[in-house]
């Protein structure tokens, strides 16, 4: 169903192609498949329908860039006109600062708390938690597991039942750490006592900031939701949460046009560094089912913590057995592989579920079918003949069918990283490849 | 609970009366006075327009505000002599039911469901002119409690589900991170201990840092045995270990909690078929939050389709007045609505039925 969608959409933009004037009907259609594909992402309606209108207006009445095609022009409309919904890119200062998590119940603030200690760990900066949910059982115990975890001092106290007197305390236990991070009580807009209670903490702790956590499952309820909060503490930063499920994050979206703040981070896992820093062209490109690049890029370099794999050779195109050798190394330190290929250029291609659950497996014999290769064959896969890949078999005790299917993959991941070249941060050239050309590579 | 898609299911139905009254009210108007063979030809505009599934969206805010300009109508009326007179063509619909369509769909309603509710009131109001003529506002009525209705399902009596089947009955609880399981398996408990029925609950959350702890603490509140193991355990053998309780202790229900886990994560829900292998549920029960949207539709399916589900259970229901999602995912899956999670204490918890909830949306008085 939403495979569908993204290739009606790819579809629409493909109308647009070679056109040499703007044309009215496929701007229409493209703009509906748009609507679609936002709504289906769960933006808010009313925000769809302002942000369509000005897409079309614009495609329409902007003259059209010298020397830039028709879909170019209309994909960089569309592009900027969701870029601009996002707001401004969010700063995230490494100094003292103490942050407060505001809300829904369930929608991950008490793992998203962790998460960010461990995120203000790594960057070098003592941290300290305080679990003010004094409300559902076992939030403390539940912060304390994964602070403990990662040595995070915690203050909390589940049998006090007063918020603020457990705030105020806690504020005075971690006074020598440099970042604290309060964790609250789900609540929602309509429970106004619990509005009340996090406006008195707010006034208390003085948070350098207040993140608004958002279930990125969360419909079009995301824009009230917001609206209150940001009302009673006035939101600065939002934070998606389970953006590892197949939702794209469209209420996210509703909050952050609500409250005038942008997306701050994006947790996408259940392990404590499932949390990336927010970039407006992957949630972009994943909402519209495109793959994201940079994100993987980011991710790599900060879980590899440096020199494992050289990112910048293989998007020259230089992408040799070794790289890849290396890059199914790095996949087990990167987590669910299906959340790699979901930001690997392989984006608009639609792999089976199937292929994941084997994939796991499949890695790690095509590792040791590499182990069996010579330095020349790694450095130079075009040396791979009958007698080479029988020798690499035996050696590796696989068969000469698995070793061909090794290099069938090699060729696949070349080619897809080739497509990918060229272009600075934003290449109209890269979107149309994942538009348009990416199920080819199937 | 439903309180917004109730006002604008209103207002809508009024314009729908509107429109349909508009077209009684124009057609003598219209020069040519009405043949047999008239009405044969008046039925062909309807097929030629549904090739047309999809609205021209742009221009929409326009359009939902702003009423249907009389005199244009009046002169369509005038030059399509063809279409004129009490048939109610997919044109006339076209505003009130795109109108629809928005309503349903800022109520949470997702993109596939609102296009199949709107299908199916398309294909019940076109043409049907004879029955419009003696009451507009009851055919609108009546068709969108079809729609409703045919998407809702018939609710599930669960305490005399229970009374029915061989104790101890066991019920799974599934469903992706934070929609509130552990939450619902209190409440249930609840409210089948007040029901007299005796209840053990399983800790099958090994997984989720607290969540032993938070049942152990609503069980210790409710005064229920809790069967648990340490964190990390396997979830499956807690659960058995819960059933042969049960069994020994002649227990009546057996409630199976499960860490939350995301339908496209083909390990987690390999883990939770053994859990049913083992476990053999009488009942699963798929809980999900009122505020999803969307997604709400896709991890339905999934969970139906790997694990399967006798009933839904959704939460969060005070969170978002509208509910569009107990639409979405009743239609996805075709199972149940069991309960209505509706509050922070125990006894928020509402037993479903569904004219309880289609009279609350439409109102009996119409």
């Amino acid at each position: 169903m939403l495979d569908s969608l993204s290739n009606s959409l790819k579809d629409a933009v493909k109308k647009l192609a070679g056109k040499a004037v703007v044309d009215r009907a496929a701007v229409d259609e493209l703009v509906r498949d748009l609507q679609r594909a936002l709504i289906q992402a769960d933006v808010n309606v009313k925000l769809v329908m302002g942000l369509s209108q000005s897409i079309k207006k614009r495609a329409l009445e902007e003259e059209l860039p010298k020397g830039m095609g028709v879909r170019d022009h209309v994909l960089r409309i569309v592009y900027q006109e969701l870029v601009s919904l996002m707001g401004p890119e969010a700063e995230v200062s490494l100094k003292p600062q103490t942050i407060l998590m505001a809300g829904l119940q369930g929608s991950g603030k008490t793992t998203t708390t962790a998460k960010l200690c461990r995120y203000f760990q790594r960057k070098g900066l003592k941290v300290g938690a305080i679990c003010c949910d004094n409300f559902r059982p076992g939030a403390f115990t539940q912060l304390q597991t994964l602070c403990q975890r990662i040595n995070v001092p915690i203050y909390g106290d589940p049998k006090e039942k007063d918020a603020l007197r457990i705030v105020k305390n806690g504020l005075t236990a971690l006074r020598d750490v440099e970042v604290i991070i309060v964790d609250t009580a789900g609540r929602h807009a309509l429970e106004d006592d619990l509005i009340e209670e996090i406006m008195q903490i707010n006034a208390i702790v003085k948070p350098s900031h207040r993140w608004l956590v958002i279930d990125a499952a969360l419909g079009q309820a995301a824009r009230d939701q917001a609206r209150r909060f940001h009302e009673a503490i006035g939101i600065d930063g939002v934070v998606i949460t389970k953006m590892d499920g197949t939702a794209k994050g469209g209420g996210a979206l509703s909050a952050v046009a609500e409250t005038n703040s942008s997306i701050v981070f994006i947790g996408s896992g259940e392990t404590i560094d499932d949390l990336e820093r927010f970039e407006p062209n992957g949630f972009i490109s994943r909402m519209l089912g495109m793959g994201d690049l940079k994100a993987l890029v980011e991710r790599a370099e900060d879980v590899m913590e440096g020199g494992d794999l050289d990112v910048n050779a293989m998007l020259k195109g230089k992408f040799t057995l070794k790289d890849m050798y290396k890059q199914l190394e790095a996949l087990n330190k990167m987590g669910p592989l299906k959340q790699v290929l979901s930001m690997l250029p392989l984006g608009g291609m639609n792999v089976p579920n199937e292929v994941y659950d084997v994939t796991s497996v499949k890695m790690e014999r095509y590792r040791i079918m590499m182990d069996s290769m010579t330095d020349d064959e790694m450095d130079d896969p075009s040396l791979l003949g009958t007698s080479r890949i029988h020798r690499i078999a035996m050696g590796s005790g696989s068969s000469v069918d698995d070793v061909r299917e090794l290099i069938k993959y090699y060729k696949m991941m070349q080619r897809a990283l080739k497509g990918f070249k060229g272009g600075g941060r934003f290449s109209m050239n890269r979107m149309m490849k994942q538009f348009g050309g990416g199920d080819k590579l199937v | 609970m439903f309180e917004g898609l109730k006002n604008k299911l209103r207002d809508v139905r009024s314009r729908f009366g509107a429109s349909i009254e508009e077209t009684l009210e124009e057609s003598p108007v219209s020069p040519s006075p009405a043949t047999p063979v008239a009405d044969l030809t008046a039925q062909e505009p309807a097929p030629e327009s549904t090739k047309d599934e999809i609205h021209p969206h742009e221009g929409v805010l326009e359009a939902a505000s702003e009423k249907k300009p009389k005199s244009g109508f009046f002169t369509k009326v005038k030059t399509l002599v063809i279409e004129r007179e009490f048939i109610l063509t997919e044109k006339d619909l076209e505003d009130p039911l795109f109108e629809l369509e928005m309503i349903l769909l800022e109520s949470d309603v997702a993109l596939p469901v609102t296009d199949a509710i709107i299908a199916h009131m398309r294909t019940s109001l076109v043409g049907n002119h004879r029955k419009i003529r003696e009451s507009p506002d009851e055919i609108v009525t009546l068709a969108l409690k079809n729609a409703l209705r045919e998407v809702l399902g018939e609710g599930l009596d669960l305490p005399g589900f229970i009374r029915s089947h061989e104790k101890p009955v066991k019920i799974l609880f599934t469903g992706v991170n934070g929609t509130g399981k552990t939450t619902s398996i209190a409440k249930v408990s609840d409210f089948l201990k007040k029901k007299g029925f005796s209840i053990v609950i399983g800790a099958g959350d090994t997984y989720r840092a607290g969540a032993i702890e938070q049942i152990r603490v609503h069980a210790d509140r409710l005064g229920i045995r809790l069967i648990h193991h340490q964190e990390g355990a396997d979830p499956s053998a807690v659960l058995f270990d819960a059933v042969e309780y049960a069994r020994a202790h002649k227990v009546d229900v057996v409630l199976a909690d499960t860490a939350g886990r995301f339908h496209n994560r083909a390990n987690l829900m390999s883990q939770l078929e053994k859990i049913r292998r083992i476990f053999k549920p009488d009942l699963i029960f798929y809980v999900d939050e009122a505020t999803a949207g969307n997604d709400a539709v896709v991890r339905a399916a999934e969970f139906e389709k790997t694990i399967g589900a006798d009933g839904v259970m959704l939460t969060k229901v005070d969170m978002d007045k509208k509910g569009g999602s107990a639409i979405s995912i009743a239609y996805t899956i075709g199972k149940p609505l069991v309960f209505l999670g509706v509050g922070q204490e125990y006894e928020d918890i509402v037993l479903f039925t569904p004219d309880l909830i289609i009279n609350e949306i439409l109102g009996e008085d119409a």
